[in-house]
């Protein structure tokens, strides 16, 4: 058996057997696994009632868009480090073997394909949302997975091209900056003048969609329209954009082998860099700041408070080093420019919409109440070794993500109810749930580790988190639901009153059940994965 | 000063650290010897109040998770984490706010000029390499003078001079009344300056040493490899 493919096999073998080895990671993947064959089966039973279907443009418009942010995150990986097919341990040992460097390129690409098909897993659930919004069988998950995996393993040989071509050579990566741009130039342009032309944002994406400048947009188009071709009938259409996207990838894969046998150069920082970014995590690190290479201008310094006050204000120092709007990042920025092209789509819905936004901006918080600097605090010694209470210091260090969600909320609810014209009341009904939402979720996340003591997996502990969200929301929203719709017109705000007071209590009890929880649990340790 | 009793660490199956007893008085040196994966990180992490354990542990007579136990100790961390958006002297200014300190700014230019990072004081956490965070997690460590200090491979990245500096800072620790808890694999590092030495093998303290008990002409090596490697033996045979 060849070096290469005992790596591979070996690696498979010991991968399913580490997982009968832990029995809680076994449970999980039975439960993803479980959850997956449960939604075909789901799909195929409710297929028949599923034939008033949407237009298969929008499935056409989500795959073009999920492709196009890998595609964008591509191109800026090519041209700052380059893409990551090799591991650490690859290079420190087969690198250096005497093994043809083709072979090794073709064993990175095999893993590379492997990663695509994990990153595109969450692909598997949506077999039931397909099956009702557009009346298709289970069958185009896989086609959907089939082109994500095609699009994104080319995107990463095509970042890895744009890393080996234009490394340390400033003019070819302005090259490479303008061919992309004028690759999205004419989709662009032609949505410009859809929306000029129509007024109308749903119609004006809809038309360019439809439009042959959205299909033959290189790897992005390619993907979307395949799918869309294969479920309409389309095989011969279909079959050649399938086509297109894998002849692509062999060509710039022989042109790769064939042309610049001797890559390893072009791997290696971007290898290392991930290395060592793995590393920082494991070892406490897990401030995405430390591993950025923007420049920072220090100009004011200092820190105030005192006592456990002082967290707070060292967070503030550092936000405000971080960016020039302080704990306003860019996440905060694209979330209220989404909010705001959201609203935009519901402006002509008399008020309803803020009430989807608020449903869409509480799902993401789930996720992204995570990446404040309170709950990374915690992969630090320093609170815990600080001679405060621990609830104080658990307060303290939330203060600041206290203060962006407020700020984030007003702007974004009056923002959208502005151009949704909503009312007055609907809008600060809206902030009060948003804002407490966001406490109780903070709230959740001390209570998970306090109740695990952070001694799981990280995998199990973000699966609990959501059972716990799910768990304590539940309550609050039936009552909200039932009362709400018992009151008739004034109903829609006394079942936001209801969730908001809900939340309120619910996180406060969350944080007194954690208030010790830095003297009663493990120092999480970030647990980083290959 | 630290006293360690009857500590048990477990992750899941797996015993970390099995009743352990540990005690270092003030002006004492302790060096915690052993092969990777003894359970010398676990001890110390306990010790600092960063983990859950069963047992006893307490710091100047207070258990270590109270407000009391930690205005006693210092820890330096096998690996430095710095926050990468502050600077040098930020660091220790917020050390110093949130210790509630007085007037620290002195001894933080003399720690800083120990450690020759005087000219470092407006370079950010991420700016710097892995052995100037080091001596930057040591002078944050030192900063509020505690009275019990715990350092978790100390010298480990550090340059000929962060290492002479470091033993010297170390012996006057102990010098002055301080109790030090050192972690280490350099054990000719700590030869000149140690009191007591506990080796431990997978998680259990296999021997405690004290300078007294060696014998003329045997080094502190000798009696780590005649315990750890001994038992290899014992073992084959």
């Amino acid at each position: 058996m060849s070096s290469l493919v005992f790596l591979l096999v070996r690696s498979a073998k010991n991968s399913f057997l580490e997982l009968l080895r832990k029995p809680a990671k076994l449970i999980l993947w039975v439960l993803v696994v479980a959850g997956i064959v449960g939604l075909f089966v789901l799909t195929m039973f409710t297929q028949e009632s599923a034939e008033r279907s949407a237009d298969l443009v929008w499935l056409k418009g989500a795959l073009l868009f999920l492709v196009l942010i890998f595609a964008i995150i591509a191109v800026q990986k090519g041209l700052s480090n380059g893409d990551v097919i090799f591991d650490m341990n690859d290079v420190n040992l087969l690198f250096v073997s005497p093994v043809s460097s083709r072979k090794i390129l073709m064993y990175g690409i095999l893993r590379m394909a492997k990663m695509a098909f994990l990153a595109g897993f969450f692909i598997l659930f949506q077999s039931n949302s397909l099956s009702s919004n557009f009346g298709v069988g289970f069958w185009a998950v896989f086609l959907v997975l089939l082109a994500f995996i095609l699009a994104v393993s080319l995107l990463q040989i095509i970042s890895l091209l744009i890393y080996s071509l234009s490394n340390g050579r400033p003019k070819r990566k302005r090259i490479v900056r303008m061919i992309t741009a004028l690759i999205f130039l004419p989709l662009v342009v032609s949505l410009a003048v859809q929306l000029i032309r129509t007024g109308e944002p749903l119609t004006a994406i809809s038309n360019t969609l439809n439009a042959p400048v959205a299909s033959w947009t290189p790897v992005v188009g390619w993907a979307a329209d395949a799918v869309v071709s294969v479920i309409s009938g389309d095989l011969g259409r279909g079959i050649l954009f399938f086509g297109l996207l894998a002849m692509t990838g062999v060509i710039l894969i022989l042109y790769i082998a064939f042309s610049n046998p001797d890559y390893y150069e072009d791997v290696l920082v971007a290898t290392e860099t991930t290395f060592e970014k793995k590393r920082g995590l494991s070892e406490g690190q897990i401030n995405g700041e430390a591993i950025s290479g923007k420049k920072v201008k220090i100009s004011g310094t200092g820190i105030g408070g005192v006592g456990a006050s002082a967290i707070f204000y060292k967070h503030w120092r550092e936000s405000f080093r971080a960016n020039t709007l302080g704990f306003w990042g860019m996440s905060s920025i694209l979330t209220v420019c989404g909010a705001i092209v959201f609203s935009l789509f519901f402006r002509k819905g008399g008020g309803e919409g803020i009430l989807v936004l608020l449903q869409t901006l509480m799902w993401m918080q789930i996720f992204f109440i995570g990446t404040g600097r309170g709950l990374k605090e915690l992969y630090m010694h320093y609170i815990y070794l600080i001679p405060e209470s621990s609830f104080e210091k658990i307060l303290w260090s939330n203060f600041e993500i206290a203060c962006k969600v407020l700020a984030e909320s007003i702007v974004i609810f009056f923002a959208a109810g502005l151009i949704i014209k909503a009312s007055l009341f609907m809008i600060l009904a809206c902030t009060a749930v948003y804002v407490l939402f966001s406490f109780m979720l903070l709230g959740i996340n001390y209570v998970s580790l306090r109740w695990t003591g952070a001694d799981i997996s990280n995998g199990l502990m973000v699966f609990l988190y959501l059972i716990a969200v799910i768990l304590i929301m539940l309550p609050g929203l039936a009552a909200a639901i039932v009362i709400g719709s018992l009151l008739g017109k004034a109903g829609v705000l006394t079942g936001l009153a209801i969730l908001a007071i809900w939340e309120l209590a619910a996180g406060m009890g969350c944080f007194w059940l954690s208030r010790s929880v830095i003297h009663r649990c493990d120092m999480p340790v970030m647990k980083t994965v290959k | 000063m630290i006293n360690v009793l009857e500590m048990t660490k477990k992750y899941g199956k797996f015993t970390a650290n099995d009743r352990i007893s540990v005690t270092v008085e003030s002006g004492e040196l302790a060096v915690l010897l052993g092969p990777n994966g003894a359970g010398k990180s676990t001890l110390i992490k306990s010790v600092c109040g960063l983990l859950r354990f069963q047992g006893n542990i307490t710091i100047g007579g207070y258990e270590n998770h109270t407000v009391d136990a930690k205005r006693l100790l210092g820890y330096v961390p096998e690996f430095p984490v710095l926050y990468p958006m502050l600077t040098v002297a930020e660091h220790l200014e917020f050390i110093a706010k949130a210790y509630r300190l007085n007037q620290w700014e002195k001894r933080a230019e003399e720690l800083l000029a120990r450690f020759e990072l005087d000219d470092k004081k407006k370079k950010l956490g991420k700016e710097l390499s892995k052995g100037m965070q080091q001596k930057v997690s040591v002078c944050c460590a030192l900063l509020p003078q505690p009275q019990a200090v715990i350092f978790d491979e100390p010298l480990v990245g550090l340059d000929p001079h962060g290492i002479r500096e470091l033993k010297a800072v170390i012996a006057e620790l102990r010098d002055s009344g301080c109790a030090l808890m050192v972690s280490t694999h350099m054990i000719e590092s700590m030869e000149d300056n140690w009191d007591v030495t506990y080796i431990m093998v997978k998680g259990r303290i296999e021997r405690v040493c004290r300078r007294g008990d060696l014998e003329a002409g045997q080094s502190l090596a000798d009696v780590y490899f005649s315990i750890t490697e001994g038992k290899e033996k014992e073992a084959v045979q």
